[in-house]
């Protein structure tokens, strides 16, 4: 039984780990960018559920239907403002800007809201049933699990199904041939960056309820999403999912049958095995590019 | 001619300093830390700046510097030089992992590898006791020859001294065989390596020195401050200080870092002292107990970070190559 707890909490957070992780892969695919303010950008949509919560009394997991189209045009803007204007430089330049987009959104935050951290507490907050006897799950992680299931395949639809969303894939495949058979590239990486920043609002409202709420708390969560990206292949969407449930499990069996102390440690540890012994991650093609 | 006439002033000038400030310790902190960020960016820019690799875990190199010295000291009482020299030695140790796992990749990669080592590294000192974990390392007394060491003029003069050996080495690489091969390297790895330039050795050999150098001014510090803990010396933070000071400046520049650290540092003691409220307030253009004066008094302390992100931003989109890139001509 211990082996089960920690495996099926172990995938219910990392469902949502996959959500930021799917978030940074699109970006990295469709733009080729290192979204080094994708953990900030978590942490403005944790402020934004726990504002939607304490001030319009709106439930976290609802509020999304406020969160997403809201982080979606910031991260539209943003990308018109800034990141388009680094899009052809080299790469620790972008790296660099995203770094410095990513310390002031941190940072104003600290300004604004001060470093105490705020508990986003729902009425489920910690309630759990148990399962198999004694392998307890909790509600809001299920919940979140459910809701980032729902997304990515919503997510899916959207890439296979509709014109948009081929443009964004055929840009991801070769930047130059999207351009030439007439597809709008710079408009591709806007909405990129648009649905990139959504997916790390999304996951920083669904992990919210069940973590704490503080301006540095992206910090952690970019390098989680770095990890999940990598080992999943750069730029697969499909990698940084399977990425995800991976290191939600890893971090969970660590806690568990190590120490909560080393578990960042292990998930480092894999980051860097994973580009000594297979560099283009699970699902990636190209090798080290 | 003129450049050496314009190098001898510099050293007169940066030698007699602390005679002419007397024993102002404030004033002398602030220069210790321009030379310190100074020394750091430009031990950085031989790797970043010439050799092209971009590395944004160089908090790992300090911090190993300054922890082996502080835990050599408190537990052995040794010489501080050899403390130093056991630092670099670790140092070179995690960057030979390092650049064993990453060199072989290009890219994107490099910058993430450096920031995983770097958090390994934090994440373990946090967690092991020896390293006195989250309470940090205290250092209550140190020894070497006759020297006054609860004065801050020996550091002064200590940066100082790594500061001048790390610009020589790097004026030097710039017209060596390695610096050459560094810089093509940078340019274009694949021509380099047709022109059968061993780029997996030069790159090494770039971030060796670069970590090295970074060590002993970790030590340094540790030594001068004698209390380190995982957020002064380990994090991501001090890591991004090191690049935005070269960026400012210029990086691949020689000059580059030691001109954005002297911007770059008073800047952010000017927001960390909250001159700008005092100023503000005495001229009486703000009440100290309206909600600007107070929000200036108490929140701006903190805003030099917000302020490093603004300044990235912007150099980044205006001035990528740096000040020094203002007054270079186009080719």
């Amino acid at each position: 039984m211990s082996f089960l707890q920690p495996l099926i909490s172990g995938i219910l957070t990392g469902g949502v780990y996959a959500l930021a992780g799917i978030g940074m892969s699109l970006v990295f695919g469709v733009m080729n960018i290192s979204n080094f303010a994708h953990g900030d950008l978590m942490m403005l949509g944790m402020y934004l559920a726990f504002f939607a919560f304490t001030l319009l009394h709106i439930d976290p997991y609802i509020s999304l239907v406020l969160i997403i189209p809201i982080s979606f045009l910031f991260g539209y803007m943003m990308e018109r403002i800034f990141i388009n204007k680094v899009i052809h430089h080299p790469h620790q330049n972008q790296i660099l800007l995203t770094i410095g987009l990513g310390l002031i959104m941190s940072n104003t935050a600290l300004l604004a809201f001060t470093s105490d951290p705020k508990i986003l507490t729902t009425t489920y907050s910690s309630s759990a049933f148990t399962l198999f006897g004694d392998v307890s799950v909790s509600v809001p992680l299920l919940l979140s699990f459910l809701i980032t299931c729902g997304i990515t395949l919503i997510l899916y639809l959207f890439l296979s199904k509709t014109s948009t969303g081929m443009a964004l894939r055929a840009t991801s495949q070769n930047r130059e041939a999207a351009q030439l058979m007439g597809i709008n590239v710079a408009k591709m990486s806007a909405i990129a960056f648009g649905i990139g920043t959504a997916l790390a609002a999304t996951a920083g409202a669904l992990i919210a309820p069940t973590y704490y709420i503080h301006p540095l708390a992206g910090h952690t969560f970019l390098l989680k999403a770095f990890t999940i990206c990598v080992l999943g292949g750069l730029g697969s969407v499909v990698g940084a999912g399977v990425g995800g449930i991976i290191i939600g499990v890893v971090e969970a069996m660590s806690s568990t049958y190590l120490s909560s102390d080393w578990k960042d440690v292990i998930v480092f540890l894999i980051f860097l095995a994973v580009l000594l012994l297979r560099p283009q991650g699970l699902f990636g093609k190209k090798g080290g590019q | 001619m003129k450049q050496i006439a314009f190098l001898a002033v510099l050293a007169a000038v940066a030698l007699a300093l602390p005679l002419v400030i007397g024993e102002n310790p404030y004033i002398i902190g602030i220069l210790i830390s321009m030379l310190m960020m100074a020394a750091l960016s430009s031990a950085w820019n031989i790797l970043g700046g010439y050799a092209g690799q971009y590395s944004f875990g160089h908090a790992a190199y300090f911090g190993a510097g300054a922890y082996t010295t502080l835990i050599l000291l408190t537990l052995y009482n040794l010489n501080p030089l050899f403390c130093i020299a056991v630092g670099i030695v670790v140092a070179s140790i995690i960057a030979l992992v390092t650049g064993s796992i990453v060199f072989r990749l290009r890219g994107h990669y490099f910058g993430l590898a450096s920031i995983a080592v770097a958090e390994v590294v934090r994440l373990s000192v946090l967690n092991f006791n020896f390293t006195g974990g989250a309470q940090g390392i205290l250092l209550s007394d140190v020894a070497l020859w006759d020297l006054d060491l609860n004065s801050k003029t020996p550091f002064y003069y200590g940066m100082l001294l790594v500061l001048v050996v790390t610009l020589s080495i790097t004026a030097y690489l710039r017209r060596s065989k390695t610096g050459y091969y560094l810089q093509a390297i940078r340019e274009d790895q694949d021509a380099a390596a047709s022109l059968g330039i061993n780029i997996y050795f030069y790159k090494n050999k770039a971030l060796l020195l670069s970590a090295a150098l970074t060590s002993v001014l970790g030590s340094l510090y540790g030594l001068y401050i004698r209390f380190i803990d995982t957020s002064a010396v380990l994090d991501l933070r001090l890591s991004i200080e090191i690049i935005l000071t070269a960026i400012i400046g210029g990086v691949g520049t020689l000059w580059g870092p030691v001109i954005g650290a002297l911007l770059l540092v008073p800047l952010a003691e000017i927001l960390r002292s909250n001159l700008i409220g005092d100023v503000l307030i005495k001229a009486g253009l703000v009440s100290e107990t309206s909600g600007v004066g107070l929000f200036l008094k108490g929140s701006l302390a903190n805003a030099h970070v917000l302020l490093y992100g603004i300044i990235t931003v912007l150099c980044i989109l205006y001035l990528p190559k740096g000040i020094l890139g203002l007054f270079r001509r186009k080719k």
